[in-house]
């Protein structure tokens, strides 16, 4: 007879691989003090990738759910009560234990758990909770844990969550009210707003009471809460996907929004297309998402000349807006300001950060960008330097964008720069 | 010509002794073969010369330099002796602020192994597996690590940190470190024996890995850069990857089928 464990193993741990939020975030440095009991650390970046799957993904946590039964039926999810998958349940002291083993043995940082609802969303986050605590207050651990937290469960319930976890997070799912009542009917989307809005309020609320009181008030999901959502499954486009991306961040200020790209399940509901959606396009998003973020781009610029409000699977949205902009160039990268060295394609934070620290002791020249390692044939069109500006017919010529064409391939992997 | 033998690893003290003598006694860097002992098999080796006598004189150099010098020290390449001497000496005669020359080409092949190490560094805190035995009575963990450096000193801290309340030791080909949550003791002459077979959460662990791959992406070359084949031999989960990988097509298929597409 097969291991019990290794084979509940297999499906909880496969079950939960279609998540997308997979690395641990920050949550501060933690670690046993001399003569403290307990095991474990936070080194204070993100989490160390202790290996990688060969799908290129970091494999940083235990990311395992703590069941795959379910009483939802949300067609997308593979776990849905109507489907024929293998089911698994783990026990408290299971999942505990897997956490501790792995940990002692250098594999992982942490937790991250989530779970099919069973019984009732109290029943389930009670469990989940219960773990989170035993972990916290048994063992003392001082790894990462992610709670993925039942949105409709009780607000104690979700408080306690954040007394143990380092984040906390409430997927989505759906980027419109419409595609939820669609697809997971019996999700609400006021109630998984309205726990991120309690969250957040928590959050704040521990934060600052830091500086009032002389004692350090208990830790509360240290590393921010972040959710995820399915695109792909319906015909939403991208500019709405955005929209509420940007309205969460600055909503509820999350700290991260995990796009993740439709692709068929095992045993699918009828209701789902039969076609993954484009990888490219998760991509895309996510580089939109960044651009947002901290290249102080605006949803209108990114969407500004697309076709029906979907991104350009071709180009990254940095690229296709200087595309779409080339009056704006080429920039002048001894006078800019670093908001227009940041619409410059191929330079990112760090380099636009050098190139500004650089020009105060000298002008830069082409030489200088060389050696800063810079990918120059991109550069090329849009920048000029002392001793070099782009050809005029360059920025104008029909073949920029046929020249600017990455190689599919590379393109893939190359984050938005 | 002088032959100055280093025969510790990675050999800083006994670097910085040489260094200083040569310094004060004016010996310029091309006069200096560094020998150490895995070179005595060479045709062209000869013994070492006696070093050049000690002098009461002092000089100093920049933290910078001892940074940057502890740092080269744990290359594996043994030319880092010899691009050290030259460092200090060009700082002494020509140019006190040589380091910030970033395009110096001493400077920069000492950078390079200064990056390398870092890496190396860092990836022991990644990739190294513990598996656990009972000694005496209790639960004690042991790995066997193969660094590109040695990096074993300056990696301690995070296994200090992170497994403080546990009893460990790590074993490299050149040192192996002990610890019984006071404290550590290295041990210059690491015995690959203790290491036992097996660990039963191993398996869980390969079990794990294979489960959370997906077989409707792979993607080799993202792994192999953040994973580079070298590393393999640490960890257990690698022997796995060539099968994930040429069942992973049909998997996908099997996947694709069952779920009624037509993809
Ligand atoms: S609640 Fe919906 S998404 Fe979550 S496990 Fe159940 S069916 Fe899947």
């Amino acid at each position: 007879m097969q291991d019990k464990i290794k084979t509940k193993l297999e499906i909880l741990a496969d079950a939960a691989k279609y998540d997308a939020s997979c690395a641990s975030g920050t949550a501060g440095k933690r670690s046993a003090k001399k003569g403290e009991q307990g095991i474990g650390s936070l080194t204070g970046g993100t989490g160390i990738c202790h290996s990688f799957t060969p799908d290129g993904r970091c494999v940083s946590l235990l990311k395992i759910l703590m069941t795959n039964y379910c009483i939802y039926d949300c067609h997308y999810c593979i776990n849905r009560a109507s489907s024929n998958v293998r089911r698994a349940r783990f026990t408290v002291q299971e999942v505990v234990d897997l956490t501790l083993n792995f940990y002692k043995r250098n594999y992982i940082e942490g937790l991250f758990l989530s779970s099919g609802i069973i019984k009732s969303p109290d029943y389930t986050m009670e469990s989940m909770v219960r773990i989170a605590k035993s972990l916290r207050e048994d063992h003392h651990f001082k790894g990462y844990i992610h709670l993925k937290t039942i949105p409709n469960a009780s607000p104690e319930l979700q408080e306690e969550a954040g007394l143990y976890a380092d984040r906390l997070s409430i997927n989505v799912e759906m980027p419109t009210e419409k595609g939820l009542n669609t697809y997971a009917p019996e999700k609400k989307l006021n109630e998984i707003t309205g726990a991120m809005g309690k969250l957040d309020h928590k959050i704040t609320e521990h934060k600052q009471s830091k500086s009032y009181s002389g004692k350090r008030p208990p830790r509360f999901a240290p590393g921010g809460q972040s959710t995820q959502m399915i695109v792909g499954a319906d015909d939403t486009d991208d500019k709405i996907i955005l929209g509420s991306s940007v309205s969460l961040y600055d909503t509820y200020k999350l700290r991260r929004v995990y796009y993740s790209a439709f692709s068929p399940i095992p045993d699918a509901s009828i209701i789902l297309p039969l076609k993954p959606a484009p990888l490219v396009r998760e991509h895309r998003l996510y580089q939109a998402d960044w651009l947002l973020r901290f290249y102080n781009f605006n949803l209108d610029e990114i969407l500004q000349g697309t076709i029906d409000n979907m991104l350009d699977l071709d180009f990254d949205p940095k690229m296709a807006w200087a595309l779409r902009n080339r009056h704006e160039f080429p920039v002048n990268l001894n006078t800019a300001d670093k908001h227009m060295i940041l619409r410059v394609p191929g330079i990112g934070v760090q380099t636009a950060n050098k190139i500004i620290s650089i020009r105060r002791y000298r002008t830069l020249r082409w030489e200088d960008l060389a050696k800063m390692r810079l990918p120059l044939d991109k550069l090329k069109p849009f920048i000029c330097v002392l001793d070099y500006r782009p050809p005029p017919h360059l920025l104008d010529s029909n073949h920029l964008s046929q020249l600017m064409r990455p190689s599919q391939q590379l393109e893939l992997f190359g984050a938005a720069t | 010509m002088i032959n100055i033998m280093i025969d510790t690893c990675p050999g800083f003290d006994q670097w910085r002794d040489a260094a200083r003598r040569c310094i004060l006694n004016d010996i310029p860097p091309d006069q200096i073969l560094w020998k150490t002992p895995d070179q005595a098999q060479d045709s062209l080796f000869t013994a070492a010369d006696e070093l050049p006598p000690d002098t009461p004189d002092e000089f100093s150099v920049s933290k910078d330099f001892i940074d940057l010098a502890e740092t080269v020290m744990c290359h594996s390449d043994n030319a880092r002796f010899d691009i050290l001497y030259r460092l200090l000496w060009r700082i002494r005669h020509d140019n006190k602020n040589l380091l910030k020359i970033k395009t110096d080409s001493d400077v920069m092949a000492a950078t390079k192994m200064v990056k390398a190490v870092r890496r190396d560094a860092y990836k022991i805190t990644a990739f190294l597996r513990f598996r656990e035995i009972e000694l005496d009575g209790r639960e004690h963990y042991i790995a066997w690590y193969e660094p590109d450096h040695y990096i074993l000193q300056r990696a301690i801290g995070f296994f200090k940190t992170r497994f403080r309340n546990m009893n460990w030791s790590i074993l490299t080909p050149y040192l192996s470190a002990h610890w019984n949550g006071q404290s550590v003791y290295f041990d210059s002459t690491p015995d690959k024996s203790l290491l036992p077979e097996q660990d039963d959460f191993e398996d869980y662990w390969l079990t794990y890995y294979a489960s959370i791959f997906n077989p409707a992406r792979p993607k080799k070359k993202a792994m192999l850069t953040q994973m580079p084949k070298k590393y393999w031999k640490n960890m257990p989960e690698t022997r796995l990857i060539p099968d994930l990988l040429k069942t992973a097509e049909a998997r996908t298929k099997e996947m694709i089928k069952k779920s009624g597409g037509g993809v």
